[in-house]
């Protein structure tokens, strides 16, 4: 039993048996696997990375990802098409998520709704900044955030119960077995809210009602002790209400909107050490998202909307250690995607994409004080160029005390099914059109034949083959701990990204209607400081403190003001000259964001309050010059404070109240996803809890 | 018939050259900066049933000469200069109007264009396919706040223009809304349809004919 125990650790990668201290001593022995995809104490990642535990995810009181994401310094969690995050100032496009290491799929225009995550069944979470599509391929421009949930290693049976305002409720049932070889793991988790509305006599919900469904199950088979294999399963289901009323001449007509969406996961792996220098790891997996929209209107034929996009891997990685000095680590995989829409030219033909992809990764120790890693990925995608992602990175630690970190990386990402196929035409609002670039010249060409084009704009014969959006990053950081006490982490960051996809007018049609389809334009950056802070006073009190500064622009926007060609306007209306220092980058940006955050623990009770800080940001360019300058409409800065505290008695009833946006912030414009002070209560009770011998 | 108004048209046109001449000969300089406030240029009445705004689809005529509001009966003279319905703007010439009238759009700032620039060409309406002042959002002097739903007349764009009688004017749009103040974009779709199609602009007319302002 005892050497099984020792296989997880060796074996499985993405298991981590690593006890997690509570001291800062002790977070500095986590390990961590995303940043290198093998295992490495999180000392020894010359990248930057955050690591959630579990505990700090249900002292913060969390119920969906978004939550606990929402509290780390420089994450911002974005309004629009679900919740969406934003880091190192990069869209929730540009971040990788993953399950376990393996990718969630099913964005909308772009944005992986973080609340299809629950937290229940999370053991960690790593966040890597900077690009990593040197291991990771596409969308790793800003990061990647792997999810690492609960393996089984010994027999436990968990109870949870979460309840609070609007009638939000949060149930989990988590449990693990373990007989022999055989290890399994399995996870339900039930998640209902009334959702709320924060205008005042409105039918239509800021967050609808929403009733939705995880399961995860997971499976190890230990065949002997050089060979694991597991088979791990998670289905997530919801459904939202949406009440949408329209008011046409001032009769209003309520429609009935029915939004369910799917996503099932299904992972096999086999891990194999051959001997003590090789390993070898093959994972085959396969993803499905579905989602179906329904508008049902007392007036008229119902309208759907249905989106399904399925996605299989197969990946085999290889760890040579070679000796003290050396490892090197090595994959190649293939990729088959396919997506359906009703908002592509037949929902009935599926458009596919197969990329076959390979890496290589070294890190090698010339001296004990320094570590090099130098890693490359290649991506030949079927319906797109190529792309070549390297990345170098540099551990210096002259002494015990300090830690250096150096990296530059290239990041990409793909077009996606919606900028090469969308075929979608607005018919309510003025009959506008947005054509996939694959889509667009087919259709705009035989509009033209037919005369139903009236003019073709210079954007048209710009259309051709979309690239990938790249993006060069450079992260140099470090860390500071003097003493067992404080901590002191800090990263400034430089992101160059080149080719941006946007969308531009390229026709009109005769009738004056527009026709969008999407280009490679811009070029951006972001660039900003992050540091963390953490303070043990004492045996019970702690103090974490972290602020990011962030800086953003547009490239093309830059040049043009400083041309003399973008103008603003003075107080009586009248145009004037734009000056640079006016000049306020990319929209939906904060310079200045913070958190803080003090704990109290003693005797198995906790308290904390924490404070979120996030200064003003631009929202409208209301001057109409195209770009975002001082000028412009701006949401206010605003200081969120949540607090819990919580009590565990006899070591297996835990009690914990807590209190969410204390100040009872709201802002119904910037805002409408938060809603104002809510308070929660929740229980877990575990059955059985059997430690590891 | 046709040429009948045609006819009058030319009249009304050298009675007004006639009368441009005799101010010009007391006032060789151009107007001082002229502001034009809450010009209603086809308010919205109603919604398609598709919620596609409407008006009564009539422009709304101003001349620059003598900085008055012109009736829609006088639409096939040359009284006026400019007209304007939704965010749709001609000038009186072309197709649009029996008058000599073009213009186009200059990208830089109202107060230092001190002459039509030398190089310039004026364009004339030929509706519907182009306007000597193009139709439509970021062609040419507003741009459409589709996820706010509101129009922003773009800084930095003057309208140089020819007017019925020959003659030059820089004209900047300066708001869209009602009272000369763009709602906020929290307002509601009421109030942003209805005080919208209200121009503000400032213009400078040059009497002499000449193009120097």
């Amino acid at each position: 039993m005892k050497r099984l125990l020792g296989m997880v650790v060796v074996f499985s990668c993405c298991t981590l048996t690593a006890q997690v201290s509570d001291t800062l001593l002790g977070m500095v022995n986590e390990v961590v696997v995303t940043a290198t995809k093998t295992e490495r104490k999180l000392s020894n990642v010359a990248v930057p990375v955050t690591i959630i535990n579990q505990k700090k995810i249900q002292q913060a009181g969390s119920v969906r990802l978004n939550d606990i994401l929402q509290e780390q310094t420089g994450i911002y969690m974005t309004n629009g098409f679900g919740t969406g995050v934003q880091m190192q100032g990069l869209n929730p496009d540009y971040t990788l998520i993953l399950i376990d290491g393996e990718p969630l799929i099913g964005r909308t225009a772009g944005v992986l709704d973080l609340n299809r995550i629950t937290v229940g069944n999370i053991k960690q979470i790593e966040i890597v900044k900077g690009p990593s599509s040197s291991l990771y391929g596409s969308e790793a421009m800003a990061g990647v955030i792997n999810i690492i949930t609960d393996k089984p290693n010994r027999n436990t049976l968990n109870l949870s119960a979460r309840y609070g305002s609007y009638n939000t409720s949060d149930i989990n049932l988590n449990g693990s077995i373990r007989k022999n070889k055989l290890a399994y793991q399995g996870f339900l988790n039930n998640y209902a809210t009334d959702g709320f509305s924060i205008r005042p006599n409105s039918v239509e919900r800021s967050i609808a009602p929403i009733k939705r469904f995880t399961m995860q199950h997971n499976l190890n088979y230990y065949l002997s002790d050089k060979t694991n294999a597991s088979l791990n399963f998670r289905i997530n289901d919801e459904k939202i209400i949406n009440i949408i009323a329209v008011t046409n001449n001032g009769i209003v007509t309520t429609s009935n909107g029915i939004e369910k969406n799917k996503d099932h996961n299904t992972t096999f792996q086999l891990a194999h050490r051959f001997n003590s220098h090789i390993k070898n790891t093959s994972r085959v997996y396969a993803t499905r998202y579905e989602s179906l929209q329904e508008l049902v209107t007392s007036n008229g034929a119902p309208y759907t909307d249905y989106f399904k996009q399925q996605f299989g891997r197969i990946e085999n990685q290889t760890d040579f250690i070679i000796n003290d000095l050396l490892e090197v680590n090595t994959g190649v995989g293939y990729i088959k995607e396919s997506a359906n829409s009703t908002r592509y030219d037949k929902s009935e033909n599926t458009k596919t994409n197969q990329i076959g992809y390979a890496f290589l990764q070294t890190e090698w120790k010339p001296f004990t004080q320094l570590t090099v890693i130098a890693g490359a990925r290649f991506d030949n995608n079927e319906l797109y160029a190529a792309a070549f992602s390297p990345k170098l990175a540099v551990q210096y630690k002259p002494s015990s005390a300090f830690n250096l970190k150096a990296s530059i990386g290239r990041g990409f990402k793909a077009p996606d099914f919606r900028q090469l196929y969308l075929n979608f035409t607005n018919t309510a609002a003025g009959g506008y059109s947005v054509f996939g670039t694959v889509e667009a010249q087919k259709i705009i060409t035989q509009l033209n034949s037919i005369g139903q084009i009236a003019s073709l704009e210079n954007d048209f014969y710009r259309l051709g083959e979309l690239q990938p959006e790249f993006s060069t990053g450079i992260n140099f950081g470090g860390s500071f701990n003097p003493n067992k006490k404080i901590q002191l982490t800090f990263n400034l960051f430089r992101n160059n990204i080149e080719n941006l996809i946007d969308n531009r007018l390229v026709a009109f049609r005769t009738g004056g209607s527009q026709i969008f389809s999407y280009l490679n334009l811009k070029n951006a950056y972001t660039e900003g400081l992050e540091t963390d802070v953490q303070f043990q006073f004492s045996n019970t009190f702690n103090i974490n403190a972290g602020y990011q500064f962030l800086l953003s622009g547009d490239k093309d926007e830059i040049k043009k003001i400083e041309e003399g060609k973008v103008f603003t306007r003075d107080e009586n209306g009248f145009s004037r000259l734009m000056q640079k220092s006016e000049y306020v980058g990319l929209p939906n940006r904060s310079k200045h964001m913070g958190n803080l955050k003090l704990q109290y623990e003693k005797n198995n009770a906790f308290a904390n309050i924490r404070f979120i800080y996030r200064s003003k940001w631009a929202v409208t360019d209301t001057d109409g010059n195209g770009l975002f300058n001082t000028n412009d409409a701006f949401a206010k800065g605003f200081v969120q404070i949540n607090t819990a505290i919580g009590k565990t008695i006899a070591k297996k009833l835990n009690l914990q109240i807590g209190v969410n946006n204390l100040l009872n912030y709201t802002d119904i414009n910037n805002l409408p996803n938060m809603p104002g002070r809510i308070f929660y209560t929740t229980i877990t009770y575990q059955f059985i809890q059997k430690n590891k011998k | 018939m046709k040429k009948g108004i045609y006819m009058i048209g030319l009249i009304i046109t050298l009675a007004s050259c006639n009368k441009a001449t005799e101010t010009a000969t007391s006032n060789n300089t151009p107007t001082s900066s002229i502001t034009v406030n809450n010009l209603a240029a086809d308010t919205i009445i109603g919604l398609t049933p598709q919620g596609i705004p409407f008006g009564s689809g009539k422009y709304s005529f101003y001349s620059l000469e003598t900085n008055k509001k012109i009736t829609t009966a006088d639409s096939a003279t040359t009284k006026w200069d400019i007209g304007f319905r939704g965010t749709s703007i001609i000038i009186n010439g072309g197709n649009s109007g029996p008058g000599l009238g073009g213009g186009f759009v200059f990208v830089g700032l109202y107060n230092n264009l001190s002459a039509v620039p030398a190089d310039s060409t004026f364009k004339v309406d030929n509706a519907p396919s182009s306007f000597a002042i193009p139709a439509g959002s970021n062609r040419g002097w507003f741009v459409y706040d589709a996820i706010n739903n509101l129009v922003n007349p773009i800084p930095g764009r003057v309208l140089m223009i020819r007017t019925a009688s020959g003659k030059y004017a820089k004209l900047e749009i300066l708001n869209y809304y009602k009272g000369g103040v763009t709602p906020p974009a929290s307002a509601s779709d009421a109030i942003k349809l209805s005080e919208q199609r209200y121009y503000t602009f400032r213009y400078t007319y040059q009497p002499n004919g000449s193009k120097n302002f």
